[in-house]
């Protein structure tokens, strides 16, 4: 597996529906060969910076920008970048009227794979795909929730990308695949040095997996976390708790 | 249930029910949309207001009454407003579904999405038409008067509510199976063949029927009122029914051999999405429909052309042609990047994909005017089209029609529902709208100036050049449809996810 050194420099991004600030980023560097995890309750604006970062939806500031090995790609002013980026936000990233073996063959010959090295690549996963996914002949729309979402997640790393990101990939997934998820995107930073980010609210398994935690609160990321703080894993939780205890004594207020 | 509660209930389903209408994610969008539909709405009802009057007058010196005449003709009126229902009317069984679980009684439920049919105003729709006829031919008439005329108002309004029962009972069967629109195809084709061909007794019992609202016979009216009654208690069985059948559905998920289509490798990504495009076509349900109708169409003008002295001349003549070989592309492409919406964020991100899906779009069409072509060239052996015309009309397509067809993809943004069981309504913007409308008539206007002022040889001549041209130029033109494209994908993209189906 070639792959190249990734990092990620976010510069004033911002994004605003009317009113509502969704993401208000000042400055964010997601050095080459992290494994960072985002976390935050919902609407924090985790899927948002996703979508900004791949150029899915246009900032109301800012920008987003890849470098790999040294050249920097603005994502919203060139396409270079896709090339050693795999991500996975949800269906809208699958071709659901493909079945699965169609589709990876598809992302494969797209991204220029030769098609021997396909069925390597796939049988990397297959703990993971657990046989409910390749040679089933159903099509992915017919694939029950978590058996889609590993088809994306497959698809995202069909073509060894230097830069993964995977937007909630522990959702649907039953606790094996969640484990096998989890020691495959372990396994997969080791061997490649890819450069991942994950969102989730999972946090035992994004506490696991991240060597740095990014902690999301209404668009601002209000906490950067290494693994080698100490104190990272109580914080987070009682970050969480505190929110639930907050919301609760202004229930019963 | 208590009367009172009942009404609440009603006022509350019918307040839900306008607002989702309103509350649409296409409601914003639509806006021009809207206006347009009203504009036409409005046109619609001028064009009825204007036959109602012509029918009313013109037909005054006839020896029998005038009523009488359009009176036996009723079937015709039912039968036009039975398909434009299609297009208007959609089955209650959707709406009821969030209710079910509710404390609400299902019978109560159906009464009231029922009521609601049998209410709507679409079924007023033709009065435009009767109301000027009925005041010129009934209640101008001193023999008849003014009661009269509200008697057949009334009338006519309920023979409307019986077609509108009618047809919600055969569009549920046609939403099981699409077959199912041969039977009301096949039963009022039965009824005015038979009718026509063993005498007159349809249009005799037609008058006679409706000459009953007028003349206020409580049989007239018995008997609308009891086949609306009846068709109101099947359609709340047959309903109950369906909702049943759709709720304890269990998928039935076919098994799909993967096809490898090996023999398009060699055209390398293009050749991907090419197996895309084909594979959309076969497996889902609405690009399967677009393209067969598109297919039959394209046939059925190339035999036309091909075959009978249709078209034989002047404008129309090359206008058929074209479109014998452009019909598929129409019905296909105007709704370009629609399918594509469904997984628009898979296609975004990786690099030029959508160039590559364009090209593929662009040769899955080439490649189908192979159809019209194989069937023109007889026509073209007996002589009844010159080489040169053909051969125009033939290059015209690709090289001219479908770059106005492919700038669509600059502007469509409303996913197709894959699955669909009928066609989705329209949704277009402004820009759609007026891009749409410029793919279609630009090329048809450029050819009425050519074949106008050069002749049907020589504007073949030089539409062959232009589609020569055009069609060399396909990897320019679409690359500055992508260009464009990426410029407006941000609000594309927006808009594509609001209107994904799940």
């Amino acid at each position: 597996m070639k792959t190249c050194q990734v990092s990620v420099q976010l510069e004033h991004l911002s994004k605003r529906f009317g009113e509502t600030l969704a993401l208000d980023i000042d400055n964010f560097n997601i050095h080459a060969g992290d494994v960072l995890g985002l976390v935050g309750n919902n609407g924090a604006g985790k899927t948002t910076l996703f979508r900004l970062m791949l150029d899915l939806l246009q900032p109301t500031t800012g920008s987003a920008t890849f470098v790999a090995d040294g050249v920097g790609y603005h994502t919203a002013k060139c396409e270079d970048w896709k090339a050693f980026t795999g991500a996975y936000i949800d269906s809208g990233f699958l071709i659901d009227y493909l079945t699965p073996d169609e589709y990876f063959s598809f992302i494969a010959k797209v991204n220029g794979l030769p098609a021997d090295e396909v069925q390597s690549v796939l049988n990397r996963y297959t703990d993971f795909m657990s046989g409910e996914v390749v040679g089933q002949n159903k099509l992915i729309r017919n694939l029950s929730a978590g058996n889609k979402q590993k088809v994306g997640i497959v698809a995202a790393l069909l073509h060894s990308p230097s830069l993964l990101i995977l937007d909630e990939p522990f959702n649907f997934l039953d606790p094996s695949s969640q484990i096998a998820m989890k020691y495959m995107l372990e396994d997969y930073n080791r061997q490649t040095g890819a450069t991942i980010i994950v969102s989730s609210h999972n946090l035992t398994h994004t506490l696991d997996i991240c060597s740095r935690v990014a902690l999301l609160e209404h668009g601002h990321i209000i906490k950067d976390y290494q693994k080698s703080d100490t104190d990272m894993i109580a914080e987070i939780e009682n970050y969480f708790e505190g929110s639930v205890h907050h919301e609760s004594v202004g229930t019963t207020e | 249930m208590k009367l009172q509660q009942a009404h609440l209930l009603y006022r509350l389903i019918s307040k839900n029910q306008r607002l989702a209408e309103k509350r649409h994610p296409m409601f914003d969008k639509n806006r021009v949309m809207k206006v347009f539909t009203y504009i036409m709405a409005a046109f619609w009802a001028c064009y009825l207001i204007f036959f109602g009057c012509m029918f009313g007058s013109v037909l005054s010196d006839a020896s029998v009454e005038t009523c009488d005449i359009i009176n036996s003709c009723f079937i015709f009126f039912m039968i036009l407003d039975f398909f434009m229902r299609f297009a208007m009317q959609e089955t209650p069984a959707h709406e009821v579904k969030p209710y079910k679980l509710m404390p609400v009684p299902v019978n109560f439920l159906m009464d009231v999405f029922l009521v609601r049919i049998g209410l709507k105003v679409y079924n007023l729709i033709w009065l435009f038409f009767f109301v000027p006829f009925g005041i010129l031919s009934v209640a101008l008439l001193p023999y008849f008067g003014i009661w009269a005329f509200v008697g057949y108002m009334l009338g006519v309004w309920l023979m409307f509510v019986l077609n509108s029962y009618g047809y919600l009972f055969w569009r549920t069967l046609i939403n099981q199976h699409l077959l199912y629109i041969i039977l009301p195809i096949a039963a009022y084709a039965a009824l005015v063949v038979f009718g026509m061909i063993t005498g007159s007794w349809l249009f005799d019992g037609s008058m006679r029927f409706m000459r009953g609202f007028i003349d206020w016979n409580p049989l007239s009216f018995l008997a609308v009122l009891a086949a609306i009654v009846a068709m109101f208690f099947i359609n709340r069985w047959f309903q109950k029914h369906y909702i049943y059948r759709e709720l304890s559905r269990v998928e039935r998920v076919k098994k799909v051999k993967s096809t490898e289509m090996s023999y398009l490798n060699r055209f390398g990504v293009i050749g991907e999405y090419l197996k895309l495009e084909i594979k959309s076509v076969i497996r889902n349900n609405v690009i399967r429909k677009q393209y067969l109708i598109g297919l039959s169409c394209t046939v059925m003008l190339s035999l036309l052309c091909a075959f009978t002295p249709a078209y034989d001349s002047g404008f129309m003549h090359v206008f058929i042609c074209v479109y014998c070989f452009a019909a598929l592309g129409i019905i296909m492409l105007t709704n370009v990047m629609g399918v594509e919406g469904n997984y628009i964020d898979g296609l975004m991100s990786r690099k030029e994909s959508v160039l590559a899906l364009l090209k593929a779009k662009y040769y899955f069409h080439c490649v189908m005017m192979l159809v019209p072509a194989l069937i023109m060239i007889t026509p073209a052996v007996t002589g009844k089209f010159s080489v040169i015309e053909l051969l125009g009309c033939l290059m015209f397509t690709p090289g001219c029609i479908f770059p106005f067809l492919f700038i669509m993809a600059i502007y469509n943004n409303t996913t197709l529902d894959l699955m669909s069981k009928m066609t989705q309504r329209s949704s277009n913007t402004k820009a759609q709208m007026l891009v749409s409308f410029a793919s279609m008539f630009v090329p048809m206007g450029l050819m009425y100036a050519l074949v106008s002022l050069l002749g049907n040889n020589m504007a073949g001549l030089v539409m062959l050049v232009l589609g020569i041209i055009g069609t060399v130029c396909n990897p320019l033109w679409l690359k500055l449809i992508y260009k464009h494209f990426m410029i407006h994908r941000y609000e594309n993209m927006s808009s594509f996810r609001s209107t994904r189906a799940s």
